[in-house]
């Protein structure tokens, strides 16, 4: 500690370490926090289309259409060490062929100071609802789910679910015109 | 160019390094445990960071520096021994000693 330098590289380290300690600290008050809200889905518009899936095995797979509103209140969840918030809508359902099904319909980034107010109509869905074969049709139970990835400052990003699911049923017969 | 910040006087005596490592702990860790506590309050984690380069800024002023706090206690060294003309005739007695040994 006899020169400048000794003395602020004994300054830095202990800065940082302590720095450390306080970032643990901040993941130790939110580690054990359950980040589940209440969210509100309805569904205006369900269509079902078979047409040609290029990337899959088979000559025609159903592809489903699904317009729908999301209204939520993402306020709790947001504390000092969340960062943002990936969201996203999943279509979950069993087909013959497949006990479980899952599929990610839409999603939206929800950064830390954005509105957090979740309030949107009529969203036609961003990816597309294949179906891996033609089991779509006629389907009685389909569930939809909103959820997120928690993107935190500091510790382990959950992923929770949202209480609050919308069952759906696709209809018997698929649509032949041309636009959507 | 560094011949002139080598130049610059550093040096604390060793109570006053103590002194310094002692001040910049205490800052240190106040500035954090305040940081910690106003954060958790605002929920903001920034200001626990900002509020800890507060305490990190104070404290380079106070402890980089070379302040006449902590020069305080300086070392007493022995003083010098002054050279004698008896000394001289030594020399070369040793001299005569080791080419003797050989």
């Amino acid at each position: 500690m006899n020169t400048v330098l000794s003395r602020a590289n004994s300054l830095f380290a202990f800065s940082l370490s302590v720095m450390a300690a306080l970032t643990f600290g901040c993941f130790i008050t939110t580690a054990f926090k359950d980040r589940s809200i209440p969210v509100d889905i309805h569904v205006s518009k369900i269509m079902i289309k078979n047409v040609d899936d290029f990337t899959g095995p088979r000559e025609r797979s159903d592809l489903g259409f699904v317009t729908f509103d999301i209204s939520a209140n993402l306020q709790p969840i947001f504390d000092w060490n969340v960062k943002e918030l990936f969201l996203y809508l999943t279509a979950e359902y069993s087909t013959k062929s497949n006990a479980l099904n899952q599929v990610v319909l839409w999603d939206k980034i929800v950064l830390r100071g954005d509105n957090t107010k979740l309030n949107l109509k009529d969203v036609k869905s961003k990816y597309f609802f294949f179906d891996d074969g033609n089991g779509l049709r006629a389907n009685k139970n389909i569930t939809l789910t909103l959820s997120w990835n928690v993107v935190p400052n500091a510790g382990i990003l959950p992923l929770v679910m949202g209480s609050g699911h919308k069952s759906l049923a696709f209809p018997e017969t698929y649509e032949t015109s041309k636009s959507y | 160019m560094l011949s002139v910040f080598k130049s610059i006087p550093t040096h604390m005596d060793y109570k006053g390094q103590k002194l310094a490592e002692q001040i910049f702990q205490g800052i240190i860790l106040v500035s954090a445990v305040i940081g910690f506590i106003y954060g958790l309050f605002i929920q903001q984690f920034g200001w626990t960071v900002y509020i800890m380069l507060a305490g990190f800024t104070v404290s380079c002023f106070l402890t980089l520096p070379p302040w006449p706090m902590y020069r305080k206690n300086p070392l007493k060294w022995q003083p010098a021994v002054p050279e004698a003309s008896g000394e001289n005739r030594d020399k070369p007695q040793e001299n005569q000693k080791k080419k003797k040994h050989k």
